[in-house]
């Protein structure tokens, strides 16, 4: 009951705030970016205008070259041409139809961009002839058939097992015959108007047809689908504003004390501050997702993406000490959560790796295919998990002390987790468990970002980065305990904590493990991460935390501990896979 | 000045600065990511990591177009028919099947080839590139049999030596990186001065500051310096650091000025809406949507910001664009008088 009156209380303020004229003043704004926006998606972006300057002596060839927009085209006389060319900083010179070129990047470049705006030109003629089978007479018909994917060269079969404990997950089954399912069956005759379809789209957009002409034969990449998607990060993220802006406003005007001091629970206070906030978010991307055409399930695949968004500008909220730090605070987390949902993206339809992302399925929603749960489950699991964390840690230092005090962060986020080592039965044990899905999270963003580095280098990289953010949530509740003289610093209590961390991070690892087998399982990235054998990891987790906390106790210095820690874990994976990077 | 003083040393304290690095530095590494990874699937070669390897192809049937596959960097197995290349492809061994049709560059008919490709697989994309090459130059080569038919002549240009380079981020460097990495530091000033002004007004300690000796005009003339000074700075440190991964930039102390005027620009929209709504959550809402118009606005035009600093850092203008700078400082005069008159009101 508490939960609604607080709701009711906090859409009353916000409302308020919200003038007519302001309201009319954003509507005004909204519906002027609509209409930038489609004469943008009309005219193409004016990006690299101009940037190349070509001198010719053949004036027949100026209006060919500056049908795209990126040329400068000169004509001249022979001599001044070269003369030019020499010295007057031109890009390309074409005397007659010789084409010269100089040997910087930027020639180069130039060059590249001239061959494919020749081409466009060409295709634009042939176009108007109006006879396709002299015009364009090779037709692809493409064919997309699903079949079992391998990750070749790098399955796990190449690595060499350490004892004899394997895993189910690890045996990567061989491909198993799979009824052939074609994919658009139909076999198309195509027409002049679906060629002049095909061809006027502007240079950007890649074609997603089956049918294509094999300049049109590109990897299907549903770059329409993605910038789609692109529209429902708006409503998160500036409901998502409004939502930290409202909490650092009480804090900045103290307006919560009296709330706090009723006998309302903390959670329920947050809780019905955040209710409509979530609720109005899940309209706003419903009535989009009605507008562009796509189903209602879009907006449970963004519900987790709006409470990751919500749970962030909460937490930032409170751990931020002025305005600006908020913002500041709130920009990086929605750099980096967008990096995180869209950067996978991109790969949607072209690697297994993308369904990390729920925009993935937003698109392939778009796209017309269904969605499993297994995937939905998979990639939206840790979503759900780590905003649940970040909100419970939030929850815990919404209290006095925290909101109406110039606190720096770091003592904050201390705070936040004394009061869950304070209100758990073997703290250590459970905050392991507890920060497991964030650890998740964050190394499958790292393998995202690792994806397209060479594969040995990627790997290595990946081994140090992932090793040292486990051993910093590890030793994060160890550091705190000591730190906050929860218990004395002796050997005995570091050796016990630590021992208690390890297995907490095992057992959270492998529970996690059961709830999403992942299709990385395969991979030597999924390896890495755990899924592999069973007593050497306990071992591992256990010996790198007690070696961190032994040396928190000893020196006291929190980043020389991890980095320890960090460096045991490393070799630990690195001669786990020494394999693959060193054979 | 006094006031520009107090706001520079509270953004050293608050170490917030540090922060708006990395979110910068988080913008541009997430965005060339994303421009190499789409780049390097686009041309395999660019990136050399699948160098040499070469996707392994079925091919059904006979046709002008073996030629040119096996030409090309595609490894051909042939089959007979149909369904035995279809279970190769089922078992891995082959990634793509094409099928070729009887019909040759001589007839009238439009040739119509199938391909059959692994569905959201690496592979496929892999194939379809290495494919895409033979294809090009097949359809070529029908084409100069069939258009004389129909009188087309093609543009042609001969040069003598093809570049060993290739240049597939030149134009994602300068066009979208650059410009990126020197208005970044522009948004966020605007929404710093927002912060700035709500701030004081919501804590109600710009009453405080009132009572001083200083008018409203000089605090808020203060306050926008320090978020204006910062700019150029952050902007050169980007700009040196692009430098030292040898990408060359031209022109500077130019885009330093450009990115200058903007920022004076951007920084009054932002301290007028401050001033105008003062609270914080209205103001950002209106000053973020301000801003997207802007953006999109700045992609319309051929002589926009952020082509300028594409000629600029390019080496493709140069002090000419001067006058650009001078038009956009222009611009902001306006904003300026709009903003004392609400001061004012």
């Amino acid at each position: 009951m508490g939960i609604l009156t607080i709701s009711k209380w906090e859409l009353k303020r916000t409302g308020l705030s919200f003038s007519k004229k302001t309201l009319v003043l954003s509507t005004a704004l909204i519906f002027l970016i609509a209409i930038i926006s489609f004469s943008v998606s009309q005219h193409g972006l004016h990006i690299n205008d101009n940037i190349y300057k070509v001198v010719v002596t053949d004036p027949v060839l100026v209006p060919i070259i500056q049908t795209d927009d990126k040329f400068v085209v000169y004509p001249a006389k022979e001599a001044e041409a070269r003369r030019m060319f020499e010295q007057g900083g031109f890009d390309l010179l074409i005397i007659g139809t010789n084409l010269y070129h100089h040997n910087s990047e930027k020639s180069i470049s130039a060059m590249d961009a001239l061959d494919k705006a020749i081409n466009k030109y060409d295709e634009a003629r042939l176009l108007s002839y109006n006879d396709l089978n002299n015009t364009f007479p090779v037709w692809i018909t493409v064919k997309n058939i699903a079949r079992q994917q391998l990750f070749q060269p790098l399955s796990i079969e190449k690595l060499p097992e350490i004892g004899s404990v394997s895993e189910k997950t690890a045996t990567s089954t061989p491909a198993i015959e799979k009824t052939i399912a074609p994919v658009d069956e139909k076999t198309q005759v195509p027409s002049i108007s679906e060629v002049t379809e095909l061809k006027k789209g502007s240079r950007s957009t890649i074609n997603e047809q089956a049918l294509a002409t094999p300049s049109h034969f590109n990897p299907p990449i549903p770059f329409k689908s993605v910038v789609l998607s692109f529209i429902f990060i708006f409503p998160i993220y500036f409901i998502a504003q409004f939502f930290s802006s409202s909490i650092m406003e009480e804090r900045v005007k103290r307006k919560g004390e009296l709330l706090l001091v009723s006998p309302v629970k903390p959670y329920e206070i947050v809780l019905g501050k955040f209710l409509p906030y979530l609720l109005i978010t899940l309209v706003l991307v419903a009535v989009i997702a009605v507008n562009i055409g796509g189903s209602m399930w879009i907006v449970l695949m963004l519900l987790p993406v709006a409470l990751i968004f919500l749970s962030t500008a909460f937490t930032g909220a409170i751990i931020a000490r002025s305005f600006k730090e908020l913002t500041f605070v709130l920009i990086f987390l929605s750099v980096f959560l967008s990096g995180y949902i869209f950067l996978p993206a991109m790969f949607a339809n072209i690697h297994a790796i993308s369904i990390i992302s729920p925009i993935t399925l937003v698109v392939k929603l778009l796209e017309n295919e269904t969605v499993s749960v297994s995937e939905y489950l998979f990639s939206t699991t840790p979503l759900y998990l780590v905003s649940l964390l970040i909100f419970m840690f939030g929850i815990f230092i919404y209290r006095e002390e925290d909101l109406f005090t110039q606190k720096p962060i770091r003592s904050k986020l201390l705070d936040s987790v004394q009061e869950f080592i304070n209100r758990m039965p073997i703290p250590v044990f459970f905050l392991s468990i507890a920060l497991l899905p964030l650890v998740f999270s964050l190394q499958l963003m790292l393998i995202v970002l690792l994806f397209n580095v060479p594969i040995r280098l990627g790997i290595l990289v990946f081994i140090l980065l992932a090793a040292f953010i486990e051993e910093v949530v590890k030793s994060a509740g160890i550091y705190t305990v000591f730190s906050r003289k929860i218990y004395p610093a002796t050997a005995a209590n570091a050796l016990k904590f630590g021992i208690l961390s390890g297995a907490g991070f095992f057992a959270g690892e492998k529970l996690l493990l059961l709830l999403v087998i992942a299709s990385i399982a395969g991979s030597a990235f999924g390896s890495v991460m755990g899924i592999g054998l069973l007593i050497y990891p306990l071992l591992l987790h256990v010996t790198s935390a007690t070696v961190a906390s032994l040396s928190l106790k000893r020196t006291g210095n929190y980043l020389l501990s991890v980095i320890f820690a960090t460096v045991i874990h490393a070799a630990y994976n690195l001669y786990l896979v020494r394999g693959v990077i060193f054979g | 000045m006094i006031i520009a003083k107090k706001e520079m040393g509270s953004l050293l304290q608050e170490k917030t600065l540090v922060l708006a690095i990395i979110v910068q530095l988080l913008i541009a590494s997430f965005s060339s990511l994303l421009v190499i990874g789409l780049a390097s699937f686009f041309d395999p070669s660019a990136l050399d990591k699948y160098g040499d390897q070469r996707a392994n192809v079925g091919i059904v049937g006979e046709g002008e177009l073996k030629q040119f596959i096996e030409k090309s960097h595609v490894k051909p197995y042939y089959y007979g028919d149909i369904s035995s290349a279809l279970s190769d492809f089922n078992k891995n061994k082959i990634d793509a099947v094409v099928v070729i049709p009887p019909q040759g560059s001589e007839s009238t008919e439009i040739i119509r080839l199938v391909i059959y490709l692994p569905k959201s697989d690496i592979k496929g994309t892999f194939v379809t590139l290495q494919l895409k090459k033979p294809l090009e130059e097949y359809e070529a080569f029908v084409r100069d049999v069939r258009s004389p038919r129909i009188g087309f002549e093609p543009v042609r240009l001969y040069i003598d030596s093809i570049p060993k380079k290739t240049s597939t981020y030149f134009e994602f460097i300068y066009g979208i990186l650059i410009p990126l990495l020197v208005f970044t530091p522009v948004f966020i000033s605007g929404g710093l001065i927002i912060d700035m002004f709500t701030e004081e007004f919501e804590r109600k300690t710009m009453d405080l500051l009132l009572v001083s000796p200083m008018s409203f005009m000089e605090i808020l003339d203060g306050k926008m310096f320090t978020a204006v000074i910062i700019v150029p700075m952050q902007v050169f440190l980007w700009l040196a650091l692009v430098s030292l991964n040898g990408v060359v930039v031209y022109n500077i102390g130019i885009i330093l000025l450009l990115a200058s005027v903007i920022a004076v620009i951007v920084v009054v929209i932002g301290a007028a809406v401050a001033v105008k709504y003062r609270e914080r959550a209205i103001s950002q809402y209106i000053y973020s949507l301000i801003l997207i118009l802007l953006f999109l606005v700045g992609y319309l035009f051929a002589d926009s910001p952020f082509n300028m600093v594409t000629r600029l850092s390019s080496g493709a203008a140069g002090i000419e664009t001067l006058v650009y700078s001078e038009a956009y400082a222009a611009l902001s005069l306006p904003l300026y008088v709009y903003l004392k008159r609400i001061q004012i009101s």
